[in-house]
């Protein structure tokens, strides 16, 4: 190659590559554009994002108390141990890590497990919670060990009643998956930014909203590191309200105590207002464990015992009324004119269908003599109401049972509501496809049969046949309950005739004579009630119930209505016990034991 | 008598190239000021380096052109000898094993190969100028091949690419025919998944998060995001001087050195990266100017090659910055903190000044 060609090629890649390099130039420039001009927005905005981080104030939640201020859910401040479930650390290393300072239990590492697996969390999730002083002074001294362990502090939720009224101030539990659609569906998922928590049973649950409050937030600037710059912005939060109930708490413990060991419900009510002051489901459980997430073990325990203890018996528990329906299905009577006084049956401890050999037996053997309709309610004359039932028919029976509110909820302010059922023709089709028999009518005017109803329908039919109107039950300490959904507060149609007959009958029920007869020897005042048993399973032909044979489990169950003052009822109470057997001598002393503490303690 | 000497210690010094590059360099450090967040330590360090550079440059523009042609090939022996002596003396930073420590400094052999391969290059096609056929070339690739497999070995990816394309840029110069190139990039096709089956583990991800930064944000593709998020959150104006929130907040990695250019987006926005962009052109104007000047081929090629190397340094660093190319951990020259660059960056400039004032004593 000659020195002439060599420079000439050499000025022309020069150039080449001058022009190639000023190429390139254009193409950054026309990056530069595009990033700086065209997506400004995009990556100004992503820049701010990085930079100012929204950190939700998590609201306090409201406390529950009873309607003397005495405390049934509050708020106690407790060290956790926590960690980012996002850094993926080995949870057992921890554990080894931390020996010495926090012990770590296989109970602690299983309920992470199932926290992690099962439920949201807005930031990092615990692996020990309710750190002793020693621990946190401890954990404080060793910290610098253990860099992606958090020592929080915060409000947890506690129940310093423990088992007592769990049922009706429910519980509280981390939010779930289901939770979070739920709340997204509602559109309030904003407002458990920051929180883990949100109530899941009782009054927890039914007033979440009020409890629960709004989140506030600080907007601060960071670092990459997540070191705060400074404070921009701080929103506080509106903590939640707190709530009185109704409950008398003291009321409430005695009647917890008056049932020992017998499981079933109570609710005890201002039939005036609808106020509930006792409300008792047994058995119980403690509220505590799930307030940070149950662990496996009690979980199955308590939803796996056969005596269900998670369940509310008192909405969701649902029982054949027995002869606590009698009251009722008398004015329907009344109303029809049936069996009016002072038409009276000598019952001679049995009911013959009429047109049939079919024979229906009296709970009395020999029967109760010379019964009228107020008789009837007080010895409970079985014969009495087969007839009548007979006589009047299930679709007026129905029409005035449908009145005090059988068959439907009485949406007092808890979650999980049960309707119960008042059983018909048309029901049976639809549900059996089977014929509605005669002697199923006569079934069903004592109580037995489809009719199904729940201790809360039991006490508001009760104050509704006490008042004559309508009244909604409540928990909420509140005359005026506006927050809940209206209820039809107009007088029924029963007349006054009608209704003291079977005042008359129920308040002969304490007296001499009457099923629970014991109540008005020992109280120093007037207590109208209906006693009540409920089969629990149906006995064979010729079989005999004998109680003193029977297992626990198949005993009949007990039930009581009552209200006291007679003349002037400032109480309503409805019990079941369940396999408690007769309903007076099981379920009247309890009732009597509350009734006691109300009157004589100056509520009259 | 004094002032004269003064005067002529200067006069090798091309007017319009120097004060484009003091230009550059201010801004640089007032970018540097703002990245660092004023830390003081760290600018006076620069300014050190600056100074080393100056006089370095204020010297190598008097040396006589002559002795850079003689001793190119010693000067290419002992940067090899340097280069191979990391590995027995040098210190890992970052990953890679790149710096050796010389009296108080922490040199990378690396950055003076940048010199001394196209030095060595253009002594060699100028000592056969006559008689440039293959084998030349074939010497020339060797010359290259080595160093670059050292370096890639260290590993210092970036570096080996930038010094192998400059040095192919020189070889392009000399003349290599058109056909050889074409088949060469034919067959650099087809090597290419073996090439990158060698790569590195670190090296294939920064390549594959350069093809989808979000591939893995917080990891390889972190970098590469929050640069693009601070150029483009500048805007058009900036944020101006020292309100980046990027670079204050940290959320831009290695502000002082690679990432510098993303402070400087960021803070100066799109007005100030087509500012600088036009300064780059007129020092590229100006140098390819003198380079079609010069008389020789020694003086011809190196000007060419160590130009081109600024330049490809530059778009690398750019490139990678600007989410274009991979994260191959490249400075920026005259505006990255760091010794070697800068005084390497000012030595290349004092050379070709040398060789621009000199012009004719190297005859051809």
């Amino acid at each position: 190659m000659d020195l002439y060609k060599f420079k000439y090629t050499f000025k022309k890649r020069l150039n080449f590559i001058f022009g190639l390099i000023i190429f390139i130039f254009l193409i950054l420039l026309v990056k530069f554009f595009y990033l700086q001009v065209s997506q400004f927005d995009l990556y100004s905005s992503l820049s701010k994002n990085n930079s100012i981080k929204v950190i939700p104030i998590p609201p306090i939640r409201g406390q529950i108390l009873d309607r003397n201020g005495e405390i049934l859910a509050e708020n106690k401040l407790i060290y956790t141990l926590e960690i980012n479930p996002e850094q993926k650390l080995d949870i057992y290393e921890l554990k080894n890590q931390l020996i010495g300072v926090v012990q770590i239990t296989k109970n602690d590492i299983r309920k992470y497990k199932k926290i992690l697996k099962e439920s949201h969390y807005s930031s990092t999730l615990p692996i020990k919670v309710n750190l002793t002083n020693i621990e946190v002074a401890k954990f404080v001294a060793n910290q610098y060990r253990y860099p992606y362990i958090l020592l929080k502090h915060k409000f947890s939720r506690s129940y310093p009643k423990q088992e007592s009224g769990a049922h009706f101030i429910g519980h509280i539990n981390r939010i779930n998956k289901k939770d979070i659609i739920n709340l997204k569906k509602q559109n309030v998922y904003e407002s458990y930014l920051g929180l883990d928590h949100i109530g899941k049973t009782g009054i927890e649950y039914f007033y979440e909203n009020k409890l629960h409050g709004f989140p506030g937030y600080k907007k601060i600037e960071v670092d990459a590191n997540n070191k705060v710059i400074r404070t921009i912005e701080t929103i506080e939060p509106m903590h939640g309200d707190d709530i009185a109930l109704s409950i008398d708490y003291k009321l409430q413990k005695i009647a917890e105590k008056a049932f020992g060991n017998y499981k079933g419900a109570l609710v005890a009510m201002n039939p005036e207002n609808g106020e509930i002051l006792a409300y008792v489901s047994q058995p119980t459980y403690n509220p505590n464990l799930f307030t940070n997430g149950i662990d496996e073990a009690n979980w199955k325990r308590l939803n796996d015992s056969i005596h269900k203890p998670l369940l509310d018996r008192v909405v969701s528990g649902i029982y054949p009324p027995g002869s606590t329906l009698k009251p009722f299905v008398a004015l329907a009577a009344l109303e029809n004119n049936v069996r009016r006084p002072p038409f009276s049956i000598i019952d001679k401890g049995f009911f013959k269908m009429p047109n049939s050999s079919k024979i229906f037996k009296d709970w009395k053997k020999g029967g109760h003599g010379e019964v009228d309709l107020v008789k009837a309610i007080a010895v409970s004359c079985d014969t009495f109401f087969y007839g009548l039932g007979i006589e009047l028919g299930i679709p007026k029976l129905n029409k005035v049972l449908k009145r005090f509110g059988f068959g439907e909820k009485t949406n007092i302010d808890i979650p999980n509501e049960k309707k119960g059922l008042i059983a018909n023709a048309e029901w049976k089709k639809k549900k059996f496809n089977k014929k509605w028999y005669q002697g199923e009518t006569a079934i069903t005017a004592i109580g037995q049969g489809y009719t199904q109803t729940t201790p809360i329908q039991l006490a508001l039919a009760t104050a509704k046949l006490i008042n004559i109107k309508n009244i909604r039950p409540h928990l909420f300490k509140k005359d005026h309950v506006s927050h809940l959904k209206k209820i039809n507060s107009k007088y029924l149609e029963s007349n006054n005739i009608d209704i003291n007959l079977i005042k008359e009958g129920m308040s002969l029920v304490t007296q001499e004579g009457g099923t629970a007869a014991f109540i008005g020897r020992t109280s120093n005042y007037s207590m109208s009630a209906k006693t009540g048993t409920s089969q629990v399973f149906g006995l064979k032909k010729d079989e005999i119930y004998d109680e003193s044979i029977l297992p626990d489990r198949l005993k009949d169950h007990a039930l009581f209505i009552a209200f006291a003052p007679s003349d002037n009822p400032k109480l309503v109470v409805s019990i079941v016990v369940e396999n408690g057997g007769h309903g007076g001598s099981t379920a009247g002393p309890i009732a009597k034991k509350v009734f006691d503490t109300y009157i004589n303690t100056g509520n009259l | 008598m004094i002032k004269s000497n003064l005067f002529r210690l200067f006069e090798n010094i091309d007017g319009i190239l120097m004060s484009l590059v003091v230009f550059i360099i201010t801004l640089g450090f007032i970018t540097l000021a703002s990245a660092s967040q004023q830390n003081i330590f760290l600018l006076s360090n620069q300014i050190i380096n600056i100074s080393i550079g100056m006089i370095l440059l204020l010297f190598l523009s008097n040396i006589d052109p002559r002795r850079f042609l003689f001793y190119a090939p010693y000067l290419y022996i002992f940067s090899l000898i340097i280069l191979a002596t990391v590995y027995f003396f040098g210190f890992e930073s970052h990953g890679a094993k790149r710096w050796i420590k010389i009296l108080f400094f922490n040199l990378q052999p690396s950055e003076i190969i940048k010199i001394t391969i196209p030095l060595t290059l253009a002594w060699l096609y100028h000592r056969y100028q006559n008689s440039i056929n293959y084998k030349t070339h074939l010497i020339a690739f060797i010359i290259l091949i080595i160093p670059c497999s050292i370096i890639c070995y260290q590993p210092d990816l970036g570096t080996a690419i930038l010094i192998s394309l400059s040095g192919l840029v020189i070889i392009f110069l000399a003349g290599l025919p058109l056909k050889f190139i074409l088949t060469s990039i034919l067959g650099l096709l087809i090597a290419l998944p073996y090439i990158w089956s060698s790569l590195h583990l670190y090296q294939q991800n920064r390549v594959l998060s350069l093809i989808d930064p979000g591939r893995d944000p917080l990891g390889t593709g972190y970098h590469s995001i929050q640069s693009i998020i601070a150029i483009g959150s500048g805007g058009f104006f900036g944020k101006g001087w020292s309100y980046g929130s990027q670079t204050q907040l940290n959320f831009l990695p290695e502000t002082t050195t690679d990432f510098i250019f993303s402070v400087y987006g960021e803070e100066f926005g799109f007005i100030g990266t087509f500012g600088i962009f036009i300064i780059y052109f007129f020092i590229l104007y100006r140098c390819v100017f003198m380079a079609q000047k010069m008389q020789n081929t020694f003086s011809r090629l190196t000007t060419a090659a160590l130009v081109f190397t600024i330049f490809i340094s530059s778009f690398i660093n750019i490139g990678m910055v600007s989410g274009m190319l991979p994260i191959v951990g490249a400075p920026l020259p005259f505006i990255s903190y760091g010794g070697t660059s800068m005084v390497v960056s000012l030595t290349m400039v004092g050379i070709i000044m040398s060789l621009h004032s000199h012009k004719s004593l190297i005859a051809n």
